[in-house]
């Protein structure tokens, strides 16, 4: 396909996946925040700092503001001046998918373009004023509904193949944010001396990963923040941890390089599993505590040189007329 | 419940198949019902209670043609449609103005759930906007378009000879009574001297296409005659709004378009394709080139690949080597050879026009010439719908066909004649006089509207550069039954048909029908208060009168 529609697709799927993510985290924030003793309320600055935010906030908003957690929603759901605010995501969204209708289907379309309608038409902000669970929720179904369509109206082929990709790597890198979340708010954890605060964050961060059901089939025993933490890390059955969801993103690649050519996707793949490989090894007893924020971040970066590395071999491979000489 | 009885009795008179059909209808109404008020501002909202007191009233009940002698689309007089149509008017009629003014409401939301919509230039938001619609459809008879369907084919024909002859042999000038001149032609803009020599891509055995897609915009005189008021050969753009204008009808009319027979407009992108492929080898692939996605017609590029199956690329996408043309792929190059291509000439090859062009693909002309990839339209157009060329094209269809034209055009004075000069000079109050090489209402003159001032200093700019300058009577567009705050008024209608040729030529039945939505108003572009209705062509006569017996 053509490379620059690719990047289109590949991004696509990227927004719509960090809106999605980014309403989870939002909601369950404010339940988290509603269930815990006073003092610790009002922590919402975490989640500008995991959104790589906290500079532009500063810019946009007196000192103090990071501790309203009234401001800090809206500048995560409204701002647009933001680069990841769900506003902004859902217009480029709609926008990649504007200049790829060639590619996807009637369904996506429609499907993305009256998210967008009742976003951009004042609708949504009442809904959200009055209804803020039900706004977040309306917003991640259809977010879902879109991911599915994706897969049950395109056919199984390369386009198809970009938007996995990108939506594994950016749901990779939103579940090791959220993870970081808890190390932002209440500082490192220690396994011998967990507070009840802390547990209860814990406990709603798999919550915001949609894996508390699936952590108590995994875990019979009484719930613990090492447990949590290494669950939602490095559980390769779980879609939404980091390594299954890079893992998917490594499969996905491998069938874009054979079907294409392979020597393309040589560098992406070789980052891919370097990253895989740390995180099956690292040993949760040895990183839970101060280290996991440093694993997080590590996650984080390589995940965005995987997406760079990406760009480089299949969006934007500049003059190609090589490729042709040598063929 | 509203529109329940209508509907059933209607479907009861054509038994069966009628009444599926008129359920149909019914359904789509329900559903969209619920958004109604919404949607809709309190004022439209009551305006609309207003006229549920009279919700049975005829659409057409209060309707008059413009008085002053121009001709109305649907009617020939207050209560009279037009004969050829009058069965199909009278379908619409019966509707009630209540009815079609919820069917108008079902299709605003239609084309915004959709998405269909057009960039607004300038605005660093990038808000787009619905083109205007209004349901009632722009009705024309099977006759009626017969004749205009052949005077298309004809003007197109012509034309392409005519550019083949300018690019080639240029016998057209060295003829006796040469039916333009040399001068006229190579002094328009749109003339490209690098283009001498050429010969487009193509079969041998025919003659080179260079007008693949036309709009060629009609005006309805008075008398009713089409006429043609421009020629767009280069990039005209306008055609997914007939289709998707058809796509929302059939689903807001679906009771209507079971009782009226209304040629089909759906096979352009296919015949586009067809058309654009006949000029390349068989498994050649084929690509639609846009500027991109901030382009105020990007939806309908995209729409056109879509429906052709075909890729949508952009400038930077594309690459020439070894005189070939390749995209970009994440498979690595993949050779084109067939380009529609909806950018302007002077963008398409920064090695050969513009410099500064982005948006272009440098090498892709030498890659045209040495005939390795069809350009479509063809390069170097601009010089035969040129404003200037325009007066001279009957006798051009003269010169290469030897046949009289069979559709008229405005009467036109070209300055350059010492004769037409001193007209113009002389009756300035009742012309239109227009720069050749403007365009969007710049350098002309409305006579009728001109202070003595204005009409002295143009007067000056006329004398000065002859040449420059082309002369007009005011057209007087028809109008069209459209529905407005007040009911339904009459309002100016224009006419642009497409027309496509590889090997051979096709007319879209129909076309865009763009109405000038401000009373009074004679301007019907989108950016200036003009919407566009459906056009429809009766599949045959015969039609008319099965609606006539389905209807008694």
């Amino acid at each position: 396909m053509i490379s620059r529609v690719a990047g289109c697709c590949f991004w696509m799927h990227r927004y719509v996946e960090r809106a999605e993510n980014l309403c989870r985290l939002l909601k369950v924030n404010r339940s988290f925040l509603l269930d815990v003793p006073e003092g610790v309320a009002d922590r919402w600055f975490p989640l500008i700092i995991v959104s790589g935010e906290q500079e532009r906030f500063a810019e946009l908003h007196p000192p103090a503001a990071g501790d309203d957690g009234e401001l800090v929603e809206a500048y995560l759901t409204w701002e647009e001046r933001s680069p990841v605010s769900v506003i902004t995501s859902m217009r480029w969204a709609r926008e990649n998918a504007r200049t790829t209708r060639e590619v996807i289907s009637l369904e996506m379309w429609e499907t993305l373009n009256d998210l967008w309608v009742d976003l951009s038409r004042g609708k949504a902000r009442r809904r959200y004023d009055t209804d803020r669970d039900t706004f977040y929720k309306r917003l991640r179904d259809g977010c879902d509904l879109f991911l599915g369509l994706s897969e049950q109206t395109l056919l199984d082929e390369e386009p198809l193949d970009f938007m996995r990709l990108g939506m594994w790597l950016e749901r990779a890198s939103q579940t090791a944010r959220m993870l970081d979340v808890k190390h932002h708010t209440l500082g490192p954890s220690r396994a011998d001396r967990e507070s009840p605060v802390e547990l209860a964050q814990w406990s709603a961060l798999l919550y915001s990963c949609s894996a508390s059901e699936a952590y108590y089939k995994r875990v019979p025993s009484k719930p613990d923040g090492r447990s949590i933490a290494a669950f939602l890390l490095q559980d390769p059955a779980l879609p939404r941890s980091v390594l299954g969801c890079l893992l998917r993103a490594r499969a996905t690649l491998e069938r874009i390089r054979t079907e294409g050519r392979p020597e393309l996707g040589d560098e992406p793949a070789a980052l891919l599993d370097g990253l895989i490989d740390r995180l099956r090894t690292r040993d949760i007893d040895t990183i839970f505590g101060q280290s996991i924020h440093d694993e997080l971040t590590n996650a984080i970066d390589t995940t965005a040189a995987i997406c760079a590395s990406i760009d480089r071999a299949y969006f934007d491979p500049g003059d190609q007329s090589a490729l042709l000489a040598a063929s | 419940m509203r529109g329940d009885g209508r509907d059933s009795k209607q479907g009861d008179s054509k038994g069966a198949r009628g009444s599926g059909k008129a359920r149909d209808a019914h359904g789509t109404g329900k559903s969209g019902s619920k958004k109604r008020g919404s949607q809709r501002s309190g004022s439209e909202k009551s305006g609309a209670r207003n006229h549920e007191k009279n919700a049975k009233a005829p659409v057409f009940a209060g309707y008059e043609p413009l008085p002053g002698g121009c001709y109305d689309e649907l009617f020939a007089g207050a209560g009279k449609a037009r004969p050829a149509i009058a069965p199909v008017v009278r379908q619409l009629d019966q509707l009630g103005e209540h009815e079609v003014r919820f069917r108008q409401r079902l299709a605003d939301g239609a084309f915004l759930q959709s998405g269909i919509t057009f960039r607004v230039y300038g605005d660093p938001r990038g808000t787009e906007k619905i083109f205007p619609f209004d349901v009632i459809p722009r009705i024309v008879g099977a006759k009626e378009w017969d004749k205009v369907e052949k005077g298309l084919e004809q003007r197109v024909r012509a034309l392409n000879l005519f550019l083949a002859d300018v690019y080639g042999e240029e016998r057209v000038f060295k003829a006796k009574n040469a039916p333009v001149s040399e001068e006229i032609v190579k002094g328009s803009t749109g003339y490209l001297a690098k283009m001498r020599g050429i010969r487009p891509p193509g079969p041998k055995h025919v003659d080179p296409t260079y007008v693949h897609v036309a709009g060629i915009d009609l005006v309805r005189a008075p008398n009713g005659d089409f006429l043609v008021l421009e020629d767009n050969l280069r990039t005209p753009s306008g055609v997914s709004y007939v289709l998707e204008n058809r796509l929302v009808m059939k689903r807001v009319f679906p009771g209507l378009f079971a009782k009226v027979k209304v040629r089909s407009v759906d096979a352009y992108p296919q015949k586009l394709r067809d058309g654009l492929m006949s000029l390349a080898g068989e498994d050649s692939t084929l690509a639609v080139l846009t500027p991109g996605h901030y382009n105020s017609a990007y939806f309908e590029h995209s729409f056109l690949a879509r429906r052709m199956g075909s890729m949508l690329v952009q400038g930077s996408d594309l690459f020439v080597h070894d005189d070939r043309l390749y995209v970009k792929t994440t498979k690595g190059p993949r050779r084109i050879e067939v380009l529609y291509r909806r950018i302007d000439d002077e963008f398409l090859d920064p090695t050969v026009f513009r410099p500064d062009s982005l948006l272009g693909v440098p090498g892709i002309v030498q890659a045209y010439a040495k005939g390795n990839v069809v350009l479509a339209n063809g390069l170097g157009n601009g010089c035969a719908d040129d404003k200037g060329v325009y007066p001279f094209v009957p006798d051009l269809i003269r010169f290469y066909l030897g046949e009289e034209p069979i559709l008229g055009q405005v009467e036109t004075y070209h300055c350059s004649r010492p004769d037409h000069l001193s007209h113009v000079l002389a009756n300035l109050e009742h012309l239109v006089v227009k720069a050749v090489d403007a365009s969007g209402g710049y350098g002309m003159l409305f006579g009728p509207r001109s202070t003595k001032k204005e009409r002295k200093d143009f007067a000056e700019q006329l004398k000065a550069a002859p040449r420059g300058y082309i002369a007009q009577p005011v057209v007087e567009l028809s109008t069209c039954p459209t529905l407005t705050k007040k009911g339904v008024a009459p309002r100016r209608v224009d006419l642009r048909p497409y027309v496509v040729t590889g090997t051979s030529t096709w007319v879209l039945p129909g076309g865009l029908s763009r109405v000038a939505l401000k009373e009074g108003s004679y301007v019907v572009n989108s950016s200036q208060g003009g919407g566009s209705k459906d056009t429809w062509v009766l599949a045959s006569d015969d039609a008319a009168s099965d609606a006539r017996e389905a209807a008694e």
